[in-house]
């Protein structure tokens, strides 16, 4: 191989990374589950990711029906996953904004709800 | 798409990469010469502090830019992990939560501290203990590289085994890419001062280097495989993902220089030989370090690939099932 073309790949691999790199912890799952119906309001919401992540850069909030944060706003992060007290709330649904850093530096933030109630 | 963003990840593989390569020429070089220099140069000291010379320059150097491009990889990660500008990521707070509160920062501290008792060895190399320390010092400093990435956020039991697997084939490729730029500087010398004792050394020393080559060849392999498993996952998720087609794109790359390294050793250093006349072993010995350095430059390569691959999803959290 000419010498020219192996350092003519270095650009294209950096223009390559303008395009693509973001994020990277996902989330595997969430109790209760990701646009799930529960019969009663939970008095926690707990979240796993595939990746481990940083306390420092990580947390979610919890919005009830009305759109008031229900959360107690610690939340706690042991490994994999996050999670955080809930006040009591009424029925209906309810709103998970999340924003993580996994320990291989890499943030992703997402959200999703789940029903209270019959 | 965000073009700030991105100015910061096209920043970041840049640095890492630069970042990969200067920690593998420092460890490298100083497992180049307890493997190769050493042992070949027992009887000859005057030749020994004319190579110690030139290693101590490569190692200095290595570990400058080691230490420079890892401050800058910190600020960078300052900046990305907070969303925050650059700017102000260095002007608050954030650094020092990185540096304190993170898996990536506590592990950089840690690597600090390993690059300061690694210059106080090279300052002080004539003492026989830091003769010594400098090896496992330096060892310290690439293999905890391993914590920064993938290896270090995949959870439970598979996550030991992930770093582990991580910190040895950095230390492989460490050894083989690293090792080469000190084998190639050796090669320089010998073609300066073209004497029948020297052209010895290069044999012995090409030989070495290549029984070097093959553990750490072997090395890369087998903990490949396990990173590969653990990222990757299936040949689905390595040919349909971008990380999978990048990872391949690395393995080519790898297999040129094998092959390379195959041609050094068995078809060039064998021509070394004092037997085989001053013409034809200087054209071997002008091949050899030319096919060095295209070796060295596809290392460089990799490197930039790595630098990559880290800020990309694996490629196992890509594919359903």
């Amino acid at each position: 191989m000419h010498r020219s073309s192996v350092f003519g790949m270095i650009p294209l691999l950096l223009l390559l990374a303008a395009g693509s790199a973001s994020a990277h912890a996902f989330l595997d799952h969430a109790e209760p589950r990701v646009g799930n119906k529960v019969a009663t309001a939970p008095r926690e919401v707990t979240l796993w990711f595939t990746q481990k992540l940083e306390p420092a850069f990580s947390g979610m909030t919890v919005t009830d029906p009305s759109g008031q944060r229900v959360d107690t706003g610690k939340t706690r992060v042991s490994g994999n996953q996050m999670s955080v007290s809930l006040r009591a709330g009424g029925n209906g649904t309810y709103h998970v904004t999340w924003h993580v850093l996994s320990v291989d530096t890499h943030t992703t933030d997402g959200n999703f709800t789940f029903q209270v109630g019959q | 798409m965000d073009w700030f963003g991105s100015g910061i990840s096209v920043a970041l593989v840049a640095v890492r990469a630069i970042h990969f390569a200067a920690s593998a020429l420092t460890t490298g070089t100083l497992i180049f010469r307890a493997v190769v220099v050493k042992p070949a140069l027992r009887s000859e000291p005057t030749t020994a502090k004319l190579l110690r010379t030139q290693t101590l320059g490569i190692e200095w150097t290595g570990l400058a830019i080691t230490v420079a491009s890892g401050v800058i990889w910190l600020l960078l990660e300052a900046a990305s992990m907070s969303g925050l500008p650059i700017g102000e990521a260095m002007t608050s707070s954030v650094v020092s939560t990185v540096s304190s509160q993170t898996q990536f920062g506590q592990v950089s501290e840690i690597r600090l501290v390993l690059a300061i008792i690694l210059a106080a060895c090279l300052a002080y190399h004539r003492l026989p203990l830091a003769d010594w320390l400098a090896l496992p010092a330096a060892l310290g400093l690439t293999a905890a590289i391993a914590w920064t990435g993938h290896a270090g956020s995949t959870p439970g039991e598979t996550g030991a085994l992930h770093l582990c697997a991580d910190a040895l084939h950095l230390i492989g490729a460490a050894a083989w890419i690293g090792g080469l730029v000190p084998l190639i500087f050796l090669l320089a010398a010998v073609r300066r001062y073209h004497a029948i004792a020297w052209a010895a050394l290069a044999r012995d020393a090409a030989m070495r280097f290549s029984a070097l080559g093959v553990a750490s060849v072997t090395t890369l392999l087998a903990t490949g495989i396990v990173n590969a498993w653990i990222l990757v996952g299936s040949f689905r998720a390595l040919a349909v993902t971008e990380y999978g087609r990048l990872l391949m794109l690395k393995l080519v790359v790898f297999a040129v220089m094998l092959v390379l390294a195959a041609v050094n050793r068995f078809w060039l250093t064998p021509r070394l030989v004092v037997a085989s006349g001053d013409e034809r072993r200087l054209e071997a010995l002008r091949q050899l370090t030319r096919n060095s350095v295209i070796e060295v430059a596809l290392g460089f390569s990799i490197f930039a690939i790595v630098g990559l691959l880290g800020t990309l999803h694996p490629a196992i959290h890509m594919v359903e099932g």
